[in-house]
């Protein structure tokens, strides 16, 4: 070869190779760079008494299907696909494909971009649960009011699909996939997503709640609701007790995300920044009546922790031992809160008649104006007469229990809803206002004061006391309602090791055995931080100082009227003199045996046991969604064919080759 | 079903080598043995040229891709002329063994087919150490394609490029037998030159689109080595056993 033609040999290789070479350090690598797998929060299967509810692969395989991506739900889809929709569209598409088969047949799976993912539409509004929630519990008749207009539904509907919501990053890497696919028209190789969404009860053939437990491949929804009484409870009390009430979970049909930034996490806030006002007034124990707060948990799924617990004191459980449901003389319930329109709030209340109900409305109304200042006049006004009454809340199971229980429930809205993402995946921290909410914790507090201690007034040294800081409400939005930081923070992390930073308010499935005191393992992250942030408040002190010890007491306090306050993996606890107590919160359907659950055939004692779905949620292996390019098959036969192709002619063509080298050494 | 798609990358790549070695290879122990010892060999010196080389990786500039190359195919073919003396050295034990057993020497084609399996050997190291490892995960449900081929999986390349590989080495380890036993040039060379041609063509998979001219150039390669190859044993077939005495058809090997 002359030397010109090694020149240009070396030009073209220096052109060519400038980005050709691929870098993978092993073939394990490239493996795993083939399959890319997305993260997100996946739908999962629930049941209930009637049936399925929820999303899951339809059977016991993987699901894999190439990727389409929609714009709107009504966009058309010509052969199966795994369809990926902006969140704005979900809800419409997925009543699309309860409405039409042809569409429902090809959707193999759905994938959710998501909400905040750059591009996003943000829909106005947006809820996955009914336009009337949990209807069935209410104690009037009249249950076509709206409390929820943006209300789709499809919380309580059954997909015969995967349905799974991506986070931000693998939004992006979905939507390149999608892209590629569209580009190359839809012809092999396509870029498919796989769904390994397959649930227990879908493989053991369990199609309703009380054969899923029977089967044990479910398990029902549940967790520990929280109680704590200011001050500590002695055993010769005989006082009347104010309850103030509050729940601590959300839902939506994605339970990884549920936030539920403003229902009703900012009720819980507001309650427990007023809580900590409260701590601050000495001798609660000169008041007339008795405090007693109770967080809830479970309430979204059919009220699952105020009718446990009211299930509890008619029939003397220990986990409330102490209260009397006798001496319940009134109930404060802090609804959503976040979003009260300039400090304007509306009481909804039970049995206006009483003198209690009365003595409530009246309180709210002596602590707005005292909370009232040149800058915000804070409001209270009543609700509507034109609702039907209470709305969805905690208050219910309590007067289904006594007719004329009074209550009160302290809401940001009157007839309709003001939060637009009411139970969906967002409902979070961005729209929430943490200035309403410490003016709501404000009038909570003073509420309370007047109530329990009998004071009609709030003097100008006692409302320095009980008003509440904004730098606590926002310390608690950042820790129960953002991933950053979290759980982590300092709030928290004094109480609690929590099991992961992000925080989650769905409230999951009751394990373990609900008679027995719970273990750590099985009791959520927000339920333990209650805990331990309510016993460190209304504990007891003598002179302004803490009664307490700090030693190492995760295994109890020899003293049975203290408990262990901040007992975590980096510091020890301190033995405080507190009532703070778990309360289990399961369906009063449900009876736990050492065979498992059993669900009880309905009785005319539980009247909301009988209209409980008992929900319940199937086990599950693992929730994952991976993304790789495939051929089409005629394709990969065809490797095959031509690989047995090119053996064969190989073989033939050796035979024939050794026969006519035979025949020419036989004949040389 | 990616399973189909791997065994019949597998079968593309190793289905001739497996075709050899049931027709020609396994009657004969001793052909067994020499493809196993020369495989070895093989693997040992890509080895060694891989341990060097691993300090130079990640390959980023194209001269050093060049040198890779060049100093890969000279180290293996300066092995070749080894490979061939170590045989000599074997082949006089047994034609000193056949002379005691009173058993004839071994023939022409006997030799041609200890270069078979030298060259079988050869070609299997090759696939096993490019080819094998990277074939693993087309048994999968995924396949893979490089940016620079978007016509063709990676595994096809692989395959095709491998069984390419495959056929030149075993055919042109016999032409350059016969070229060491005859002291011809042409064939000496021969062997050499298409490892170069084949491993340069090879580079053209690295354009954009390249290896839709890459790999049928390089499979090029191998017909014209296979065609060589035949040429040339026919014609000394044809001329060296008319000498041979066609009585003693006692084969030591067998």
């Amino acid at each position: 070869m002359d030397h010109s033609g090694f020149v240009i040999l070396a030009c073209v290789l220096s052109w060519l190779t400038q980005s050709a070479i691929a870098s993978f350090q092993s073939v394990p690598e490239l493996e795993a760079s083939m399959y890319k797998t997305v993260d997100g929060s996946a739908c999962v299967r629930l049941l209930t008494l009637s049936g399925e509810i929820g999303c899951a692969n339809p059977d016991r395989d993987k699901v894999l299907a190439p990727i389409l991506r929609l714009r709107s739900a009504s966009d058309t889809i010509d052969q199966i696909s795994s369809v990926l929709l902006p969140f704005s569209e979900l809800n419409a598409f997925l009543m699309r494909t309860l409405n039409e088969a042809a569409i429902n047949a090809k959707v193999a799976g759905v994938l959710v971009e998501s909400s905040s993912a750059v591009g996003a539409s943000f829909p106005s509004s947006l809820s996955d649960d009914e336009k009337f929630p949990e209807a069935q519990f209410a104690p009037y008749q009249n249950t076509s009011h709206v409390w929820n207009p943006p209300g789709s539904g499809i919380i309580n509907k059954r997909f015969n699909f995967p349905v799974y919501l991506l986070s931000d990053e693998s939004t992006r890497i979905v939507q390149e996939a999608a892209l590629g696919n569209q580009r190359r028209n839809f012809n092999y190789p396509m870029n498919v997503a796989e769904f390994d969404l397959v649930m227990q009860t879908t493989k053991v053939g369990t199609s309703t709640s009380e054969a899923c437990l029977s089967a044990s491949s479910c398990l029902p929804l549940g967790g520990y609701s929280v109680w704590s009484s200011l001050p500590p409870i002695s055993s010769s009390s005989s006082k009347e007790i104010v309850l103030v009430i509050t729940s601590m979970d959300s839902a939506s049909i994605f339970r990884d995300t549920t936030l539920g930034a403003d229902s009703p996490l900012s009720g819980l806030v507001a309650l427990l920044a007023s809580l900590d006002a409260l701590a601050n007034i000495s001798s609660p124990e000169n008041w007339n009546r008795q405090l007693v707060v109770a967080v809830f948990t479970g309430e979204a799924w059919g009220y699952l922790g105020s009718r446990q617990f009211l299930n509890q004191l008619s029939s003397g459980g220990s986990s409330v031992q102490g209260l009397d449901q006798s001496r319940i003389y009134q109930i404060l319930e802090v609804g959503s809160v976040a979003q009260a329109m300039d400090n304007v709030f509306y009481a909804h209340f039970q049995n206006e008649g009483s003198a209690a109900t009365v003595e409530i409305l009246e309180a709210l109304q002596v602590a707005a104006t005292s909370l009232n200042s040149a800058s915000a006049e804070v409001l209270v006004n009543n609700a509507s007469d034109t609702n039907p009454g209470i709305p969805p809340s905690s208050l219910m199971p309590f007067v289904h229990a006594n007719k004329s229980m009074s209550g009160v429930i302290l809401t940001e809205f009157n007839s309709v809803y003001m939060n637009k993402y009411y139970h969906s995946s967002m409902d979070i921290s961005g729209q929430i206002n943490t200035s309403t909410i410490a003016v709501a914790a404000s009038l909570v507090a003073r509420t309370l004061y007047i109530l329990a201690s009998g004071q009609s007034n709030i003097t100008s040294s006692v409302a320095d006391l009980l008003t509440v800081n904004e730098s606590l409400i926002e310390q608690l939005v950042s820790c129960l309602l953002t991933c950053n930081p979290g759980m982590s923070c300092d709030l928290v992390s004094g109480f609690i090791t929590p099991s992961q930073t992000c925080p989650n308010h769905y409230v999951g499935v009751f394990t373990g055995d609900p008679s027995e005191s719970p273990i750590t393992e099985n009791i959520d992250d927000t339920a333990r931080f209650i805990w331990n942030f309510l016993a460190n408040r209304t504990a007891l002190t003598i002179n302004g100082t803490d009664t307490g010890a700090i030693m190492d007491c995760s295994t109890g306090c020899s003293d049975s009227d203290q408990v262990c306050v901040g007992s975590t993996v980096e510091h020890k606890g301190v033995c405080v003199h507190s009532t703070t107590r778990y309360v289990p919160a399961y369906s009063t359907r449900l009876h736990y045996t050492a065979s498992g659950w059993q669900t009880l055939p309905p009785s005319s004692t539980d009247v909301l046991g009988n209209v409980d779905p008992v929900y319940t949620e199937s086990y599950w292996r693992v929730l994952g969604v991976r993304i790789f390019m495939k051929e089409s098959s005629a394709f990969d036969t065809w490797i095959l064919i031509m690989g047995m192709a090119i053996t064969v002619v190989s073989f033939m063509t050796i035979l024939s080759m050794k026969s006519a080298f035979k025949k020419r050494l036989k004949h040389a | 079903m990616a399973l189909a798609a791997g065994i019949g990358y597998t079968l593309l790549a190793l289905g001739p080598a497996f075709a050899l070695f049931v027709s020609v290879i396994a009657a004969k122990p001793l052909l067994v043995l020499f493809v196993l010892t020369s495989a070895l060999i093989w693997l040992v010196s890509l080895i060694i040229l891989s341990a060097f080389w691993r300090a130079f990786l990640p390959i980023g500039s194209s001269w050093l891709l060049v040198l890779l190359l060049v100093t890969c195919v000279s180290f293996q073919e300066l092995i070749r002329p080894v490979f061939w003396f170590s045989y000599k050295k074997l082949e006089g034990l047994l034609n000193a063994l056949a002379q005691r057993m009173s058993k004839p020497e071994l023939k022409y084609y006997e030799t041609m087919q200890i270069a078979l399996a030298g060259g079988l050997g050869h070609g299997i190291a090759h696939a096993v150490f490019f080819c094998l490892s990277l074939l693993t995960p087309s048994f999968g449900k995924a396949t893979f394609y490089v940016d620079s081929c978007k016509q063709m999986p990676l595994f096809l390349v692989a395959a095709m490029l491998s069984l390419s590989f495959l056929i030149i080495h075993t055919f042109s380890m016999i032409v350059a037998f016969n070229g060491y036993d005859d002291g011809k040039r042409s064939l000496v060379v021969f062997a050499p030159a298409m490892h170069f041609a084949a491993a340069f063509l090879s580079l053209v998979n690295l354009f954009q689109g390249g290896c839709m001219v890459g790999v049928p150039l390089v499979l090029v390669c191998a017909v014209g080595v296979i065609c060589y190859c035949g040429k040339i044993v026919w014609a000394k077939v044809g001329d060296q056993d008319t000498a041979i005495s066609m009585s003693n058809r006692a084969n030591i090997l067998s």
